[in-house]
């Protein structure tokens, strides 16, 4: 658990770095991502894989709107190294993999499974900022109003 | 009038290149548009093209249309973006400078290649390790991935397209890792796996479906497609080695 702790941080870290993250940020994207992949393996046995997918990804995304409103930097600079380890690119590859070597039934299973979990990684994240939106929408609506009015 | 049409442009090209998400660009052009004082702002961002309306008080309209060509993911510059738009809209910045630093923003070239490098093949040992691999795997893996990710960039240089750049990235990474396998007892799937998750398209394809569940069909279908053929040239890339080495 430990080391798969530590892989989930270190994938996520690294993408973090690939996508040229502001330098300071990167830590805190690759705990972003461990927790994301620490949730999903601890709570896949009791939710099946796309509850758990779904939930992870939700806590990804809460993490991330949390650290982007206290670090001042937007939402997207923790939010997509912190889906790294979620996101199904792997599986995507695999089902590719199947029907080259002409094994379709399985690639069809791949490719469903694909689908689905990559929705639900989505609709995690959607639903999270949807929600902070309304509530910073609510908090702000003063400023707002004076702003359409000039 | 001219200049903060231009301004404006540039700051929403700069972000669609490096990767920001439509709404971020369409608010922040919007944001921009109305700060530099035109009555009304119209923008239509997608994946490979900006439009941009703009009318002015005095009834002029002045619409632009960019083509992006190519994205190179870069959170930073996303960040510095949003934070010069956002002093710029609240007029704690002069247009002067805000020109200037988006023009820095567009010459800068990356930084910390090296550390990029290390870093992407250490995530590629910590992505075997994930999939249910032994140590040595993750660690071929590391190795493998650094490779890959130095050749996929050496290419880069050259004009060819992304999807092209995943089969090469691809067909690397298998033909090391068949071949480390000759030698080394390792489990070659996870391995190639690992390797080629830094070529795979995980981000894209979630944002697609993302975009689509938010509405935006047109840079949904297009993510979508660029998803599927990323993840059909890896595969491939993959495929060609594995055939030929009998694996």
């Amino acid at each position: 658990m430990m080391i798969q702790a530590a892989a989930g941080f270190m994938s996520a870290a690294a993408f973090a770095c690939l996508y040229r993250v502001p330098r300071h940020q990167i830590i805190r994207c690759g705990l972003v991502g461990g927790l994301g992949w620490l949730v999903l393996l601890l709570t896949g046995d009791y939710l099946g894989e796309i509850g758990a997918m779904f939930l992870a990804s939700a806590v990804v995304a809460v993490c991330s709107e949390i650290l982007a409103r206290r670090v001042r930097q937007p939402v997207i600079v923790f939010l997509v190294p912190g889906v790294i380890p979620l996101v199904p690119g792997g599986r995507a590859y695999l089902t590719m993999l199947s029907f080259l070597r002409n094994d379709y039934v399985k690639g069809l299973e791949l490719l469903v499974s694909t689908i689905f979990l990559a929705g639900a990684v989505a609709a995690g994240i959607i639903l999270v900022s949807s929600i902070f939106r309304a509530i910073s929408r609510t908090k702000h609506r003063k400023e707002a109003v004076v702003w359409r009015m000039r | 009038m001219e200049e903060l049409v231009s301004l404006v442009l540039l700051a929403g090209e700069l972000l669609l290149t490096c990767g920001a998400e439509m709404y971020r660009v369409e608010e922040t052009v919007e944001r921009m548009g109305k700060a530099a004082g035109f009555s009304q702002v119209e923008v239509f961002a997608t994946p490979t093209g900006l439009f941009l309306s703009l009318h002015s008080k005095q009834g002029q309209v002045f619409t632009r249309v960019r083509r992006i060509r190519y994205v190179d993911n870069n959170l930073s510059k996303i960040s510095q973006i949003n934070a010069l738009s956002r002093a710029f809209s609240k007029g704690e910045i002069s247009i002067d400078d805000v020109t200037k630093e988006l023009e820095r923003l567009q010459q800068k070239e990356m930084d910390f290649k090296w550390v990029v490098n290390i870093a992407s093949g250490l995530g590629a040992g910590a992505f075997a390790l994930m999939y249910g691999g032994t140590l040595l795997d993750g660690f071929t893996a590391s190795v493998v991935g650094a490779i890959v990710v130095i050749a996929v960039s050496w290419i880069g240089k050259y004009p060819i397209p992304r999807v092209l750049q995943a089969f090469t990235g691809a067909t690397v990474a298998a033909s090391l890792v068949y071949f480390a396998s000759l030698i080394i007892p390792l489990e070659t799937d996870v391995v190639i796996l690992g390797a080629v998750m830094l070529l795979a398209p995980g981000v894209v394809m979630t944002t697609a479906i993302r975009d689509m569940l938010s509405g935006e069909l047109v840079s949904g279908v297009s993510r979508g497609a660029e998803a599927l053929a990323i993840a059909v040239a890896v595969a491939t890339g993959v495929a060609v080695v594995l055939s030929i080495g009998g694996l």
